[in-house]
């Protein structure tokens, strides 16, 4: 068998396993301060980034199928799950430890701080789709609405870089990159729909008259 | 330049005593070394001290790189001696000094002061140094002066942060000639008794202890005496973020975060945080100068 006929033979399963060690890894060496001199911090952040790119790669995979004829579609949804698992985490460390579970630093900082604004309806916009990344949800939606939910994945996306960026103090190389990409996978993705082809012929129409 | 290890680190009851203290300055390669005497034990706080490995392991030094760990991977790349300093705004004929000459005859003493960065967090740092003021008063100052300038070197070849734009370069902080004769306002040119560490701004730094970390300018090669309020880095970066003054404030939050509490590093994943203190908790040394003023105008 091939190297790449036993990756495909192995269970989706063990793709989850992988990809989710590092969430109780990290947090292991966090409690015996392995994680440097602020590990709240660097957990804070390691599981955000981590987060941020599965949403990246996420949605990388329908144009590498599209424009690459790079088929990894049957691991989207493990990795999309992989990603809301990792956002999950991050929220967790920021409300548990960061806050200490202070319900008022939670509503102080929801109403006047722009970045957890901007993360929390994130997160919010992601709920739906982790809870219809299942068979039994595919086979109860119609597919138009299915669609139309898993969509949402572009709001959560730019909300993402947005709470990336107003939290930063200066334009990092990190931070330059996740937002190329997210405006190359934007740019890709408005060109698909129907609405720019559309417009597209029109002004077409409109250059060749 | 060698990177302290753990076991370098001094225990801190060694450090109050006053002969191990001296020994310990005897020992090590202390360049500059002038003769040591005893801190003033007021000015330090009896909060403990971080261990030099956080110290020296978690730095904002953006010409190094805008992650904590670049410092300590890409510090090393500085040449710290020979080391010149540049006076502008005095009346003097000599104007550049090499930083021998600066510290020669200086009374080195410890100060351990409390540091909380802009960003949410503070350590507690043993410095070695002597105060600004004594370096001021040896210089013939111009009479109108007001304002006091600092610039980092701007070495793009030994600091790679600086071949990037993240900011614009050279780094450059400023005080109150007011501020910068307080007898708290430090020049540090050592750290737990032993030569600065490249990352926490050799060989020579400002520690402006009540006032966010950002003010205390690292690796210093011009100092300059004006009339007007100097430019400052990050005030002009983001003028409604970080203002000249950037005293420690709970009560001014930065319009992106709060200022209320702070992450003690060092206390590992489930340290509680610590309530911030307005001027860093020294407010009995610096109230003064701020008597009457508006803080949340002049943040």
């Amino acid at each position: 068998m091939t190297f790449s006929g036993l990756f495909r033979s192995l269970p989706i399963s063990s793709l989850y396993c992988v990809l989710l060690i590092p969430i109780p890894l990290y947090f292991y060496w966090g409690t015996v301060n392995q994680l440097g001199p602020d590990p709240l911090r660097f957990l804070e952040h390691k599981y955000g980034e981590l987060g941020l790119i599965f949403l990246l790669i996420t949605l990388s995979i329908s144009p590498l199928f599209k424009y690459a004829k790079i088929n990894l579609m049957r691991y989207r949804r493990c990795i999309g799950l992989v990603a809301f698992y990792y956002i999950v985490s991050h929220i967790c460390v920021y409300f548990f430890l960061d806050i200490g579970l202070s319900i008022d630093i939670l509503l102080s900082d929801l109403k006047k701080r722009y970045y957890i604004i901007a993360g929390f309806f994130a997160f919010i916009t992601l709920i739906p789709l982790a809870l219809t990344s299942n068979n039994f949800a595919l086979r109860k939606l119609n597919i138009k609405t299915w669609n139309r939910i898993h969509s949402l994945i572009y709001i959560a996306i730019v909300l993402s870089i947005f709470h990336f960026i107003l939290m930063s103090k200066t334009w990092t190389g990190e931070l330059y990159l996740y937002t190329g990409i997210t405006i190359f996978i934007l740019i890709l993705k408005i060109k698909s729909t129907k609405v720019y082809k559309k417009l597209s012929t029109y002004s077409n129409a409109d250059i060749s008259k | 330049m060698k990177i302290l290890k753990y076991s370098d680190v001094t225990p801190h009851n060694l450090y109050l005593n006053r002969r191990k203290f001296v020994e310990a300055l005897g020992l090590t390669s202390l360049a500059f070394v002038a003769t040591p005497t005893t801190a003033k034990l007021s000015y330090s706080t009896s909060a403990k001290p971080n261990t030099i490995d956080e110290i020296t392991n978690y730095n904002n030094f953006y010409e190094f790189g805008t992650s904590k760990t670049d410092p300590a991977k890409y510090a090393h790349s500085l040449t710290t001696d020979p080391w010149e300093i540049t006076f502008e705004g005095v009346s003097q004929d000599k104007k550049r000094f090499d930083l021998t000459e600066i510290l020669k005859g200086k009374a080195i003493q410890e100060r351990i002061y409390r540091l909380r960065c802009v960003e949410g967090w503070s350590m507690v740092i043993p410095w070695i140094g002597f105060p600004l003021r004594d370096l001021i008063n040896e210089l013939e100052i111009d009479n109108n002066a007001k304002f006091v300038a600092f610039e980092t070197v701007y070495r793009p070849e030994e600091m790679r942060g600086q071949k990037r734009a993240t900011l614009d370069w050279p780094y450059r902080e400023g005080l109150t000639i007011k501020e910068a004769l307080h007898p708290l306002t430090f020049i540090a040119t050592g750290l737990y008794g032993k030569e600065l560490p490249n990352q926490n701004g050799a060989p020579f730094r400002l520690v402006v202890p009540w006032k966010y970390g950002f003010k205390s300018i690292k690796s210093i090669t011009k100092i300059s005496f004006m009339k007007e309020q100097p430019y400052t880095t990050w005030s002009s970066e983001s003028p409604r973020e970080y203002g000249f003054y950037s005293n420690v404030n709970p009560n001014v939050n930065h319009p992106r975060w709060s200022q209320a509490t702070e992450r003690v590093i060092g206390e590992g994943l489930f340290g509680e945080r610590r309530k911030t203190e307005l001027f860093n908790g020294y407010i009995e040394e610096v109230g003064d100068l701020y008597k009457g003023m508006d803080l949340k105008k002049y943040y």
